[in-house]
């Protein structure tokens, strides 16, 4: 019997059907990196922060999505819009500042417009150029201010208030249209007042963005979390479904969390988010990397930037009602810290064991099958999330997740491929 | 005799030391010795991107003593944290009962598990700077930590940790 395995043995295809593992390389290859950016990343729509963030007329925030600079602003006519945070000019990053207010002049600027510091361009909040310094003297009657307005974003704000934006102009489809009704589990406990972040903190891990979202995508992995084990795996736990959508999302069903199992913890049934029963807990994965948790009291997403095939940064942020009492707000605030904040039980674990794949999977790594094979009956320990993940990821880049070299072909289903097995197998 | 002020002063300096020692050595115990009944811990930071102070962490004497009871359970990166620390001001109430202090705070992690164990154990880089805001109760011969805010500059923690700082 066959124990540990030489190279050989342990390169060989797993004895599983198509789609129940990954070759590591979707990991870790440059190429297949830049790849996504171009094929999925510029191409999809990506929330980039909360419109709580942008409470006044005229706040900004900045990001990043596919290497490109960002600046989200609120108008005076409180609509928010997206721009590339480039100057036309000579293309310098326009805003410097994380948030902010343009009510406020700048060193280069006037109250209430973007300027770009390096010659004092000016741009309102529409995105309309208001000021090129010394036009007449230097372009004459040759270029006007109407030929040189930012390049503005398809930008909207959906889903309890989150903005979302693409760089995409021919995305063709809303939000809406594009979570496929992923989103609709948790739509009325989010669309049902203003929400509020009260948290933020972001970290930049040595992995692929992937292996990040695999992570939430997958509860297997409870096994890292003695907090996870000894407040669910009853049978309501192991009863959660698994459920994907079309466009790669997924979610996963709730049941009740027995918080009071963890020594010092208490039961978080004073409080909650609107139509949620007490103590529950729902998560949606959307892709591309796109995380919406809600346990009970406190809501999560995390949201990623892939930085290169072996880094990514993972913005942090909590999120409660914006008519929270003080004491509610600080309620969910500790209960937010306790698993999910810097020093929180669960968010070190999750990060330290992504920090190890990432370490084994590096882009000089020889490629390894990693698995996705566990069947059971799309239940919280099925690994159906990832494996519908990367029918669209392969769909997306053409490219096979587990032959990253080979073309996509659809995957058949389940029992499909289950049958074919069998007959191969003279059953 | 009553304490002079230099002398109390001096005393409190000792113990923000003393505590920096513990913390280090993860003597929570003795940690917790030293927090009055009525305790309190935070470590907060100021986040530019979202405009607002943000609280990562904290609780009252009874949780950070659930917190630290419970570490031998999880799964933590165990690269030691080492405390740099340098009591800027300790100011002594009128009363001699009460005090407050602001040191400034260094946290370096010598890198053991955290990583690759092969490649970067041994490694020592800065974990986080911020500060120490204590106040502490002062009765007779004890004093005892009743507030703990640490006040960080860092915000990228990227792994975090389990332990308290």
């Amino acid at each position: 019997m066959m124990s540990s395995r030489n190279h050989d043995q342990w390169n060989a295809t797993p004895d599983l059907q198509q789609g129940e593992w990954v070759d590591s390389k979707i990991y870790s290859d440059e190429e297949i990196f830049e790849d996504e950016l171009k094929k999925i990343w510029s191409k999809t729509w990506i929330p980039v922060c909360h419109e709580s963030e942008l409470k006044e007329a005229y706040s900004f925030r900045t990001m990043t999505i596919a290497r490109e600079p960002v600046i989200v602003v609120r108008g005076k006519d409180m609509v928010v819009r997206a721009f590339l945070n480039v100057c036309p000019h000579r293309g310098n990053m326009i805003e410097r500042r994380p948030s902010g207010n343009y009510k406020r002049g700048t060193p280069s600027g006037t109250p209430k417009t973007m300027t770009c510091m390096f010659h004092a361009w000016s741009f309102d909040m529409k995105g309309k150029c208001v000021n090129i310094s010394r036009k007449a003297e230097g372009y004459q009657d040759r270029l006007n201010e109407s030929q040189v307005g930012l390049r503005e974003l398809k930008c909207e704000v959906y889903f309890g208030g989150f903005v979302w934006v693409s760089l995409n102009d021919d995305i063709g489809i809303t939000v809406e249209e594009f979570a496929a009704g992923s989103l609709d589990v948790l739509a009325p406990s989010l669309n049902e007042e203003p929400l509020e972040v009260f948290h933020y903190h972001k970290a930049i891990i040595p992995c692929n963005y992937k292996l990040w979202h695999d992570t939430n995508c997958e509860f297997y992995h409870d096994y890292l979390h003695y907090h996870n084990r000894i407040t669910g795996f009853n049978e309501a736990y192991f009863a959660r479904k698994n459920s994907g959508f079309d466009g790669g999302h997924i979610n996963v069903g709730s049941f009740e969390v027995q918080y009071d199992n963890y020594e010092g913890s208490h039961s978080r049934e004073e409080l909650s988010f609107p139509h949620l029963p007490p103590n529950h807990w729902y998560m949606i994965d959307m892709f591309p990397g796109v995380n919406f948790n809600l346990r009970g009291s406190a809501l999560r997403c995390d949201l990623m930037t892939p930085l290169g095939p072996n880094s990514v940064m993972i913005e942090f942020r909590g999120l409660g009602l914006a008519s929270d009492s003080k004491k509610d707000r600080q309620t969910r605030i500790d209960h937010h810290n306790s698993i999910w904040g810097p020093f929180g039980r669960n968010l070190h674990e999750d990060l330290l064991a992504v920090t190890g794949q990432g370490s084994s999977m590096h882009p000089m790594a020889e490629s390894r099958k990693i698995l996705h094979g566990r069947h059971e009956n799309e239940t919280i320990h099925d690994e159906n999330g990832m494996r519908h993940y990367y029918e669209e990821w392969g769909k997306l880049l053409n490219r096979s997740p587990s032959n990253p070299d080979e073309t996509f072909k659809p995957y058949p289903a389940f029992k499909e491929q289950e049958a074919q097995r069998a007959a191969a197998a003279g059953k | 005799m009553a304490e002079t002020k230099h002398d109390l002063k001096e005393q409190v300096r000792e113990l923000i030391y003393n505590t920096c020692i513990h913390l280090d050595d993860h003597q929570w115990e003795h940690w917790h010795d030293n927090c009055a009944d009525n305790f309190n811990y935070a470590i907060r930071a100021f986040s530019p991107e979202v405009q607002a102070d943000i609280k990562y962490h904290g609780g009252d004497k009874e949780y950070m003593q659930s917190i630290t009871s419970m570490l031998s359970k999880h799964n933590s990166d165990q690269s030691p944290l080492r405390r740099h620390c340098t009591v800027y001001r300790v100011e002594v109430a009128a009363d001699g009962r009460s005090a407050a202090a602001i040191s400034s705070l260094a946290v370096y992690q010598t890198q053991l598990d955290g990583i690759n164990s092969h490649v970067d154990a041994g490694t020592t880089s800065v974990f986080l700077v911020g500060r120490y805001n204590d106040k502490f109760i002062i009765d007779g011969d004890s004093i005892k930590f009743e507030d703990r805010e640490v006040r960080l500059d860092t915000r990228r923690l990227d792994k975090g940790t389990h332990w308290p700082i």
